[in-house]
């Protein structure tokens, strides 16, 4: 591979494309199911349910502290599938390359990507890439397949919700957001602001045991309060969120109070929001604490009887109420 | 012999109108009866023609205080067999429905109050037909007893005797009682939450001693009122009032403080405090009992907290009988403010205000009357010579008003996001809520559905349409899109141009000037510092300030430094405060993020405040500008940088640069240079009218919008409008502040529905 940049040619079929799937797909993300040869692969299933999610990311910049497009792909995926109760096991991967897209930032993301399905345990099974013409693309965008066993014995659906339930997080909200943000605008690193940006299967794995457990859900776009919007919509109920439990870092709070942000509303990669009945939470959190991604998980409020609405209550007992994430927010004070 | 009919209108209910009509009748010997139409009031008299003649000339000329009847229909009429005059009962009817204010204590029963001999003697709820709850009590219409938060008080004999006499001025006084029959006292220190309420005769006397005993102990105690709870402590005790600051996590808002009457016309000892101008006086008695600012006496010792860094203080008089016994007892001026969290609606029930408050009071007085929906205090600030309202509450709500058109159909007005107050129109009337808030906490939007619903109830009229803002992020625009009803949305500042229209809709065509915080404008930019030209449903953009940025959104209203940073980054100004990190925000804004433009002049008298060494951040929104007009107290014209006027498009701008420099020279003291930036924003608009004067006919000019809650910059501005000719009109029944939106919403849209129809 001479190229330092991609051109057009590495997607037309010949050499060049051929050199890359290998030299840097097939390389890096190399496993004992992954052929490269063969139009699909052929896996080992035993278990009778089958767990499957499919998610495309589109970051901009490519690279950010914490993290990039290709470990958040993997993450993104096997977060969705550990939050629905499954052990996450195999991903593909569709890459769609801009023309002009330096080779070794390219490699460095692939091997980001590989990390990442290592650490998490799954393999890239299948993939494909194609090669999109210079100001078409992002530099690089990904779509992924990912595919796991069901091990949770609960149903975890907004059905089982109920009025009491216990609301957990497993770390500090906004750290994505925040650090994908400050990336773009070229701020400048701030602290040790990072992003979240991880494998949450650990987490969630640890919580299936409990019998109470209704819902899991990774708090991506929108973040928090999105999520706590999504539950009091599906059930009806009102969510009080208890804002001085709510893990947040001092750095992404400092950046957020300075630009006018609510870290509530932005997206965490690493984070689950768990629905919990209130008399197993306590434990619940205990389990959560002595895990390395759970050390800043908390209780952060309950599910309460009365109409769908997300309430905040601050640390006066004045009860704000969180509105659904707009486009553009604009000023309304007057 | 001969008959008359008359058909009587306006406020004719709950005020004891019937029985005014009984007696003039019966003096006059005069046959027939008087009938109650859930609303509006019908006569029938026969006798002979002068009789008949001096009925019609003595029917309005001493109705009951307050009344406010007038004649829809008179007409000669049958003659019908009776043989004597009788209060007929109700009858239930699709009438005009008017619901009544809460009324202050009247002088008889202030007198019976006092007088030991009285069986209602320090009866802390003592009320007749001229003076007690309504809007506060009332569940339902037509207004009686069983439907008003009285229904589990039976009357006991003897008044139920007076309830019943015709000639007794609580005659069908709905919610009267004594002590014997009626509300009582309960007092209780916090923390004592799980023993239960007990009401009755005795322990009313000792809970009203145990809280006058409490307060001169220096404590905190919630009171629960008319339309609300008070948090009460002494407005001469720093200690009490810094607790009470501290507890509340309000450093710096005003507290309101309430005077014992006293002296010959009861303003002795606000006199001794306060400087009361005539007109002041009037409006601190007037009917409304409403809190008006007023500026301190140089050798005012009333505490240095209530008011940080303001020069005035806002003053009531007692209004109910309970709030009588408490000052009479004290005999000194007591904080007396809205116990609430902050920016929520006033809390009104027992248990709640127990929970809520438990680290804020240390004690409470409840009593066992339910208000069924809350009513803030109302504020007025004399302006220009006149008492202006600044929030519509308690005492003035619901508001009527006579639209200068007929709706099509009965529509709901959802107001704004802060100031929160909603309108219901139909017919040729409008009746509007009081004040329910700030519409970002979850209690203030329980209120917000609960009056929307009750008013429709109570008046008998279901809106067909809804009118909200146009902004889609006020929680009223997300409720009015979720109403199912048909929404006409409109601009921000066309609603407050319309509501001064139509205070005054004999004046066209207008120049209004809307200065304010920020709304969505036409462009999408945030409005604050136009000129709309025109009409009512017809307003038309022809001046503004020159557009800066706004950094962060929300967050403007509390930090005033980032509206100062967008004023000085616009014109390549550098800006920095040493207790602020602005890097982070200057990059920001370089590159648009969380950024807006605005035209404001709200803004401009956060920034200049800020320029002039003003705290960059706040602890309330309008404390910055408030902080600048504070300073104005000279009449003196200084030597003031002119904003330039020039054409923008097809708009008249006035450019705010020059102000930069001259706010933040260190040269001249602070008080010049907030007058001369008053002067200046004056001036300002001042060049703006006479150049559109120049294009097109100007009638009279408006001002609104929440920056004429200024005086100091209103005065300055009506002097030199008037002193070239123009005649200059300002909101009079309405809040000139978003309080008012909800009725300019009603006339904007309504003449565009007219347009249609
Ligand atoms: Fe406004
Ligand atoms: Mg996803
Ligand atoms: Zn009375
Ligand atoms: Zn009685």
């Amino acid at each position: 591979m001479q190229d330092t940049h991609i051109t057009l040619a590495h997607g037309n079929g010949g050499r060049l494309m051929r050199e890359l799937i290998e030299q840097l797909f097939a390389k890096h993300l190399h496993n004992p199911t992954l052929n490269t040869q063969l139009d699909a692969t052929t896996l080992p299933w035993s278990a009778s349910q089958l767990v499957v999610t499919t998610d495309g990311f589109i970051v901009k910049p490519l690279e950010f502290s914490g993290g990039n497009i290709g470990s958040l792909a993997i993450h993104g995926t096997v977060n969705d599938l550990a939050v629905a109760g499954a052990k996450p096991l195999y991903i593909t991967l569709n890459a769609f390359i801009e023309e002009g897209l330096e080779i070794a930032i390219l490699e460095r993301l692939i091997i980001s990507m590989a990390q990442a399905a290592q650490q998490a345990g799954v393999s890239v099974v299948a993939g494909d890439t194609k090669v999109v013409q210079r100001g078409e693309g992002g530099g690089l965008y990904l779509a992924t397949t990912g595919f796991g066993v069901r091990i949770a014995t609960q149903s975890l659906d907004f059905s089982t919700i109920q009025a009491g339930d216990a609301l957990l997080i497993s770390g500090a909200v906004g750290n994505h957001g925040i650090a994908v943000m400050l990336a773009r605008e070229q701020f400048g690193l701030r602290g040790d602001l990072q992003s979240d940006s991880a494998c949450v299967f650990p987490l969630t794995e640890a919580l299936l045991p409990f019998t109470g457990l209704r819902f899991m859900r990774d708090p991506t776009r929108g973040g928090l309060a999105t999520v706590a919007h999504e539950i009091s919509q599906a059930t009806g109920h009102a969510l009080v969120l208890e804002q001085p439990t709510i893990p947040i870092h001092d750095s992404v709070q400092t950046v957020c109070d300075m630009l006018g942000y609510d870290p509530l509303y932005l997206a965490c990669e690493g984070r689950v929001v768990a629905v919990i009945a209130a008399d197993q939470a306590e434990q619940a959190l205990a389990i959560w604490k002595t895990l390395p991604q759970g050390q800043q998980a908390a209780i952060i409020g309950h599910v309460q009887t009365g109409y769908a609405r997300v309430i905040l209550r601050t640390a006066l007992g004045g009860e704000r109420l969180l509105e659904e994430l707009e486009d553009d927010p604009l000023p309304r004070i007057c | 012999m001969q008959a008359d009919y008359w058909l009587i209108g306006g406020q004719v209910q709950g005020v004891g109108f019937r029985p005014y009509i009984y007696r003039l009748a019966t003096e006059l010997c005069l046959l027939g009866w008087v009938k109650n139409l859930s609303g509006q009031v019908e006569i029938h008299v026969q006798g002979t023609e002068t009789q008949l003649h001096t009925f019609a000339t003595q029917l309005l000329k001493h109705p009951p205080p307050l009344a406010k009847p007038f004649i829809l229909q008179h007409t000669a009429c049958a003659l019908v067999a009776v043989n004597s005059f009788s209060i007929a009962s109700s009858l239930q009817t699709q009438a005009d429905i008017h619901v009544p204010p809460d009324y202050f204590i009247c002088d008889d029963c202030l007198h019976e109050l006092h007088n030991p001999c009285d069986r209602h003697y320090h009866y802390p709820f003592i009320n007749c037909t001229q003076c007690g709850a309504r809007y506060t009590l009332i569940q339902r219409l037509p207004y009686d007893r069983a439907d008003t938060s009285m229904a589990n008080f039976p009357l006991c004999a003897d008044c139920q005797a007076e309830y019943d006499n015709p000639s007794n001025r609580r005659f069908h006084a709905q919610p009267l009682a004594c002590p014997a029959c009626g509300v009582g006292l309960c007092f209780r220190e916090a923390q004592t939450a799980t023993t239960p309420f007990i009401y009755n005769a005795r322990q009313t006397a000792t809970a009203l001693s145990a809280c006058v005993q409490a307060l001169q102990a220096g404590k905190i105690v919630a009171i629960k009122g008319i339309g609300g709870y008070h948090l009460l402590c002494l407005a001469r005790s720093d200690t009490a009032i810094q607790r009470l600051r501290t507890r509340k996590a309000r450093p710096d808002k005003p507290l309101a403080v309430m005077f014992p009457i006293h002296g010959k016309d009861g303003l002795t000892f606000i006199r001794q405090q306060l400087q009361v101008s005539p007109v002041a006086a009037r409006c601190l008695s007037s009917p409304v009992r409403p809190i008006v600012l007023l500026p301190r006496r140089t050798d005012c010792n009333l505490s240095a907290f209530l008011a940080p860094q303001l020069n005035e203080i806002g003053a009531m008089l007692p209004y109910s009988p309970l709030h009588h016994l408490l000052l009479t007892a004290l005999a000194e001026p007591i904080v007396a403010t809205s116990a609430n969290l902050s920016g929520e609606p006033v809390l009104t029930d027992n248990q709640l205000v127990e929970q809520r408050l438990q680290t804020v009071a240390d004690a409470f007085l409840h009593h066992n009357r339910e208000i069924i929906r809350p009513a803030d205090d109302s504020v007025m600030r004399v302006i220009h010579q006149q008492p202006r309202p600044l929030r519509i509450g308690r005492g003035l709500a619901p508001l009527e008003l006579t639209l200068p058109f007929r709706l099509p159909y009965p529509v709901l007005a959802v107001g704004a996001q802060l100031k929160n107050t909603i309108a219901l129109a139909w017919e040729q009337r409008v009746v509007m809520s009081p004040h329910i808030g700030d519409l970002g906490t979850a209690r203030s939007i329980d209120v917000f559905n609960q009056i929307i619903n009750d008013l429709q109830r109570l008046y008998a009229v279901s809106a067909t349409a809804v009118i909200c803002d146009a902004h889609p992020q006020y929680a009223s625009s997300r409720w009015a899109k979720q109403s199912g009803l048909p929404v006409h949305s409109v601009y921000h500042h066309h609603a407050h141009a319309s509501a001064i229209a139509g205070e005054f809709p004999q004046a066209l065509p207008w120049l209004v000037f809307t200065w304010d915080g920020v709304g969505l404008g036409q462009d999408g930019t945030l409005w604050g510092g136009d000129a709309l030209y025109g009409q009512a449903g017809a307003w038309q953009r022809v001046a503004r300030m020159r557009p800066f940025s706004l950094l962060g959104g929300d967050k403007v209203g509390r930090e005033p430094y980032r509206s100062a940073a967008g004023l000085c980054w616009e014109v390549g100004l550098p800006f920095s405060v040493a207790t602020i990190d602005s890097d982070l925000l200057y990059h920001a804004w370089q590159k648009r993020l969380n950024c807006v433009t605005t035209t404001s002049v709200g803004r401009l008298f956060d920034a200049a405040a800020v320029l002039i060494g003003f705290s960059p951040v706040v602890s309330y929104e309008g404390q910055a500008p408030m902080f600048l007009e504070s300073l104005c107290c000279s009449q003196i014209s200084h030597d003031i940088p002119m904003l330039p006027l020039s054409r923008v498009g097809d708009l008249w701008e006035s450019d705010w640069s020059p102000l930069l420099p001259y706010l933040q020279t260190t040269q001249s003291s602070q008080q010049i240079r907030a007058e001369g930036f008053h002067q200046a924003m004056a001036q300002a608009l001042l060049q703006q009218a006479l150049k559109i004067r120049t294009e097109k006919t100007v009638g009279q000019i408006g001002l609104t919008g929440g920056v004429f809650q200024n005086r100091y910059l209103t005065e300055l501005v009506i002097a030199q409008l008037n002193a070239v000719g123009f005649e200059v009109f300002l909101p009079t029944q309405l809040p000139c502040n978003d309080g008012g939106m909800s009725f300019g919403q009603i006339i904007e849209a309504g003449n565009r529905l007219l347009e249609r129809v």
